[in-house]
């Protein structure tokens, strides 16, 4: 006997319904709520432990390179040398970044543990993280010494004269902390917003937006002589500080200062060959990564991630031989829904390139995404994927949603294409 | 699943995970009648229902992020629904009591073919009576039997419902249909709904509480 049909199903009570209903949504919405909590939980976990990873790597690499002479071949580690023509080029050295303009030259290396950075010629632009307890990095142009403590700021040298016949000279402009200027044993430092040249020493904020000096402007400012009070601000001359600057104790400079044998080679003997941008990356001997990248985008470190993301090719969605973009997010739809295997995924994949591509609709673009990642875990595109919601969160915004995508992808694609970019994101303020 | 519904899905659910209410709700009444149905065709009654169905939701939505499009929205919806209600039987396996049965029935059989009002109300006790029976089956037969018998899925939909292979699933209905069949050898009532005299089977509609 079929029993199929036969038993009478009792319908609940519209009050009875209403009131299961309300009960479940408010339940959905607490666990949807909690799911999101967790989230970002593990990303500040998973961050932390990242951050710790490197901090651990870098401690080893300073420890190893700074012990005795058990391993001489690898203890001191090699000079970076760094010679653009053209084109402007990054260095990155753990915690410090260096930009370096065009038609630069520059030498990093490591006496004492500390980062010494010889520059010949040209303009550098620095930002370094807080050095608390180790040795500082310092900026070498001719005899005046940059000692930083943690700061952001531009050391420009000019055609690398010291400025005693009234041209070149050095060009110290500090964006963010302080840093310490040592020129013929006098000690300035230089704050935020405030800039420090040769001849001219301390100028005022006041002066802070003045165009950075011309070849021309240092020679008549120079022909001025030392010790003159140029328009509209406060000037210091060897170490003395005007009005409108505070006076600056004189502390005795570190070892590294002293030694003015420090290993900082002659930008000339060291210059590569002509057409050589940078040397490859050298590798401390604690494994420390030094990788010199070029060219970078512009100054503002956003921008720059925001170029750098760009850059960064997107896989193209699969070519339907021509529909206008609406008609092959339909015809995506239908392989999504009515296939299987790599030609689904694909065509899942597609419908956020074009979504995100040509139509402009980001919101759909992430939707189809994150079906996408929760669809196809091991697909074909599943990196590009994951690259293509970071494209899309972090060039509108860099926030802690950008940068768990950019975990993710990270934590997916370590050795992806992408992986340094997302590795900046990740690690971003 | 036609594309544009599976589409839907997708992102019906993408809005729920965002903790949209309107999205949760929409998502509830999709799939509360179908739910509520196979529920009740596995339990016989709407006794426990609005604790069962309300944890059979709650439970999806805890689970959605889990849910990866590999199967269709409702499947899915009906494997955890099915879950809920295989341990809801387990508990009440404990304390479950059948009630007397009434007696009048037995009396209805004797004088057949009065007004059709009786005949139903005989088919509503067959009803009552199957259940009684299924009350003694363990809770992985009673689903085995209920979803395919009752609710109509074939035997391979079963078994994915229950997580069984179909083999077991086979046995366990067959099983059950054996228990039915003696228990209607001694049953003149549920023997009237089982196999009603003259072939004349009596639908009851979806109205008529049990």
């Amino acid at each position: 006997v079929k029993l199929a049909g036969r038993i009478p199903v009792e319908p609940l009570d519209d009050e009875r319904i209403t009131h299961i209903e309300r009960r479940v949504v408010a339940g959905a919405v607490d666990a949807a709520i909690a799911g999101r909590g967790l989230r970002p939980a593990r990303r500040v976990v998973a961050r932390a432990l990242v951050v710790a990873a490197i901090g651990a790597a870098g401690f080893a690499g300073w420890m190893l390179r700074g012990a005795p002479d058990a391993r001489p071949a690898v203890s001191e580690p090699a000079a970076i040398r760094v010679h653009t023509d053209s084109e402007r080029s990054r260095l990155e050295l753990g915690d410090a970044t260096i930009e370096s303009d065009p038609a630069t030259a520059f030498t990093v290396t490591r006496p004492d543990g500390g980062v010494l950075v010889a520059l010949s010629r040209g303009r550098l632009e620095l930002e370094v993280g807080k050095r608390a307890g180790r040795p500082p990095l310092i900026v070498r142009a001719g005899d005046t010494d940059v000692v930083v403590i943690g700061t952001h700021f531009t050391v420009d040298y000019g055609d690398g004269t010291d400025g005693a016949d009234g041209r070149g000279g050095v060009d110290v402009r500090v964006q963010e902390g302080v840093v310490r200027v040592v020129h013929r044993q006098q000690e300035t430092l230089v704050a935020a917003g405030e800039q420090w040249r040769t001849g001219r020493g301390l100028i005022a904020a006041a002066d802070r937006d003045a165009p950075p000096p011309s070849a021309a402007d240092r020679a008549s400012s120079r022909s001025a002589g030392d010790g003159t009070v140029a328009s509209g601000g406060a000037v210091a001359t060897g170490g003395t500080i005007a009005s409108g600057a505070r006076p600056v104790p004189v502390a005795p400079a570190p070892e590294v200062l002293r030694d003015r044998r420090a290993t900082a080679p002659d930008a000339t003997t060291l210059a590569p060959p002509p057409g050589v941008k940078a040397s490859p990356p050298a590798r401390s001997a604690g494994g420390e990564a030094m990788r010199a990248r070029a060219p970078a985008g512009p100054g503002n470190p956003q921008g720059d991630l925001r170029a750098a993301i760009r850059a960064q090719r997107v896989e193209p969605a699969l070519d339907l031989g021509g529909p206008d973009a609406t008609r092959a997010i339909t015809s995506y739809y239908e392989i999504a829904a009515h296939r299987s295997g790599d030609e689904a995924s694909q065509a899942f994949y597609s419908i956020a390139v074009v979504n995100h591509l040509k139509l402009g609709r980001d919101s759909d673009a992430l939707r189809s995404l994150d079906a996408y990642v929760r669809r196809f875990p091991g697909g074909k595109e599943y990196r590009a994927a994951l690259w293509l919601r970071v494209r899309i969160l972090c060039l509108g915004k860099i926030d802690d949603r950008c940068r768990a995508a950019a975990y993710t992808y990270l934590h997916e694609a370590p050795d992806g294409p992408a992986a340094h970019v997302a590795e900046r994101l990740t690690l971003s303020d | 699943v036609t594309a544009a519904l599976y589409v839907e899905d997708v992102l019906l659910v993408d809005r729920c995970l965002t903790g949209e209410p309107a999205a949760t709700r929409e998502l509830f009444r999709r799939h509360r009648n179908r739910v509520h149905a196979s529920l009740f065709r596995v339990l016989g009654s709407n006794r426990d229902m609005d604790d069962l169905l309300q944890e059979a939701f709650l439970q999806v939505f805890q689970s959605l992020r889990g849910w990866r499009a590999e199967a269709g929205l409702a499947t899915w919806i009906d494997r955890v629904a099915v879950r809920c209600a295989y341990r809801h039987l387990s508990r009440r396996a404990r304390r479950v009591s059948t009630d007397p049965l009434d007696d009048d029935a037995a009396v209805a059989l004797a004088s057949p073919g009065e007004a059709p009002g009786a005949r139903r109300q005989l088919a509503r006790d067959g009803v009552v009576r199957l259940y009684a029976v299924l009350d003694e089956l363990s809770p992985a037969a009673r689903l085995a039997f209920t979803l395919h018998e009752l609710d109509g899925r074939s035997i391979a939909d079963t078994a994915e419902l229950v997580g069984s292979s179909v083999t077991a699933t086979k046995l366990r209905v067959w099983r059950a249909r054996k228990r039915i069949e003696a228990a209607a050898a001694a049953d003149p009532v549920l023997r009237e709904f089982l196999e009603p005299a003259g072939g004349d089977v009596i639908q009851l509609d979806d109205r008529e509480a049990l």
